[in-house]
């Protein structure tokens, strides 16, 4: 098999994605992507920065259809952006209102709609490369990581199969994940038209929102969400429709937390491990399972400590960004984050990079950022000290603004006159922890 | 600027932002018209639904997204206060 359909076995007319106006049968897609495609530019790559979910279908597969690129920038910092677009010179971008983003040219999706070709699905050449999902490397430029069009029909079909997504009787996914993130990309729009479901073109955010969206979609869909997310229904107390089985992933989710989804939404709760470079590669339902499960096809090797992901569809050994240890022929526990890293809200960042760009800020003479010791369960944020005479606090997160993804801005960041560096110019971890306690016990008072 | 711009009830939202997002500032020197989030005080959707669900858990006011004048009540805490007094069912 050299390729493989763009969506699954779906009928002309079966419903494939769901618009806040209403409906979009698959036939009407395919004309959509096809109108698209003899319209794109014929440049190698492009940004999608589409807000539906559907839309942001339509272009993807036009410009899988054109042999272009598609980007996934890890936020929409100013400058991530600007800084893909140096990289990626001859990129253009697909916007909303068309407006262009930092001088990218920018094309906007035709509104002629209906079903004027004839129904054909096209089929993508599976070595074709089909997106790039950049993650913050170590010099602070973001790193591009390269998907086939194999790696993401295989990741949809193994995470699919492990569900039981066709057993259940699952119609429909509605997600309030981001399509531009890599799990979002895999669960919330690759799973949906690989296996022939209603995708729901919306992004819901707070509990009522995501009632709203279930009650669009058919009967018993699969939620892909995230904890803070499950959390939120819980504790609102909002009644959502009948769930099929819910789907999280992009920070661990407690099993106390999903045996409370379960009991109240009367569904399964699976979650997903993943990360940028190397997609979604095992899941476990979280109630019964500690250990993650590989989807089929991916394997683990070891080489001394370090741990990497060998599947046919990845070019080489992908390192793990965390610590584990194999428990079985296909299982293996997470241990922790491997040094540097951290996870805020599904965003994954080490420390050292984060650092680099804080001191890239002007005015900036020394500085850090740390991973303050949070509560389990509770959003974890970080914290930075800075050392910048004369510049306020407003001024440092406002060029950070531009730099970061809003999840990494540091709350708090505190000004000091110096850091506490020791003689090798290091900052030893015990003197930034009695820095931490002293700043957090002279601020109680605020609350 | 000062506390007497904020009335009571505005004080009181002031101090459930503070305490929902964890963040270490004065409740009552929020600027009532200042924008919440973005640039004013920098806070994110996550922030959103945070400060959703501690306004639904303590007024049993359900934000939507597409409620029309959804941007307009979080524009400020102003805003947010008066939409919640409006809406509220506890």
């Amino acid at each position: 098999m050299l390729d493989a359909p763009l969506i699954g076995s779906y009928c002309p007319d079966d419903v494939l994605a769901w618009e806040p106006d209403g409906p979009r049968s698959a036939r009407e897609f395919l004309s959509a992507v096809i109108i698209l495609a003899d319209g794109l530019p014929d440049r190698p790559s492009v940004l999608n920065l589409l807000t539906s979910r559907y839309e942001f279908l339509v272009g993807f597969a036009a410009a899988m259809l054109r042999r272009q690129v598609t980007l996934l920038p890890q936020s929409r910092a100013p400058e991530t952006l600007r800084r893909i677009a140096v990289d990626q010179e001859s990129c253009y971008c697909l916007t909303d209102r068309g407006e262009p983003v930092h001088d990218i040219p920018a094309v906007v999706l035709p509104a002629r709609r209906g079903s004027v070709r004839p129904w054909n699905i096209p089929r993508i050449p599976l070595h074709q490369h089909v997106a790039i999902a950049f993650t913050s490397g170590s010099t602070g430029e973001p790193t591009p990581n390269l998907k086939t069009w194999d790696a993401l029909v295989s990741v949809a079909r193994a995470t699919a199969k492990r569900l039981g997504v066709n057993a259940a009787g699952v119609k429909g996914v509605v997600a309030t994940v981001p399509h531009q993130h890599m799990f979002g990309l895999e669960a919330s729009v690759m799973l949906p038209v690989q296996q022939g479901l209603t995708m729901h073109a919306g992004r819901p955010l707070f509990p009522e929102d995501i009632r709203a969206a279930l009650t669009e979609s058919p009967q018993r869909s699969l939620l892909v969400t995230t904890p803070l997310h499950l959390r939120a229904c819980l504790l609102a107390g909002v009644r959502l429709p009948p769930i099929g089985m819910i789907l999280s992933a992009t920070s661990t989710l407690t099993s106390a937390l999903a045996r409370e989804a379960e009991q109240r939404f009367h569904a399964p709760v699976h979650e997903i491990f993943g990360f940028a470079e190397a997609g979604s590669v095992a899941s476990r339902r979280t109630v019964t399972d500690e250990d993650w499960r590989l989807l089929d096809g991916v394997a683990l090797a070891r080489n001394g400590s370090h741990a990497f992901i060998q599947t046919p569809y990845l070019p080489g050994p992908v390192p793990i960004p965390d610590r584990i240890a194999v428990t079985g022929r296909a299982t293996f526990r997470v241990l922790g984050r491997a040094e540097d890293q951290v996870n805020i809200a599904g965003h994954r960042a080490s420390l050292g990079d984060l650092t680099r760009q804080l001191l890239e800020v002007e005015g900036v003479h020394d500085g850090v950022f740390i991973l303050p010791d949070g509560k389990e369960g509770s959003l974890s944020r970080l914290m930075a000290l800075v050392v910048a005479p004369g510049k306020t606090q407003e001024d440092i997160q406002h060029a950070l603004r531009r730099r970061l993804n809003p999840v990494f801005l540091p709350r708090p960041l505190v000004l000091l006159p110096r850091l506490p560096r020791n003689e090798t110019g290091k900052l030893p971890r015990e003197a930034l922890r009695q820095l931490m306690e002293r700043w957090k016990d002279e601020s109680s008072h605020d609350v | 600027m000062t506390s007497q711009q904020l009335s009571a009830f505005e004080l009181e939202i002031a101090k459930l932002i503070v305490l929902a997002l964890k963040l270490k500032a004065d409740p009552s020197f929020i600027e009532p018209e200042a924008v919440l989030f973005g640039d004013g005080l920098g806070l994110d959707s996550i922030d959103a639904l945070e400060l959703s669900l501690a306004i639904a858990q303590t007024y049993g006011y359900q934000l939507k997204s597409s409620d029309p004048e959804i941007k307009a009540t979080f524009s400020s805490l102003r805003a947010l206060a008066r939409a919640i007094e409006l809406h509220r069912t506890k």
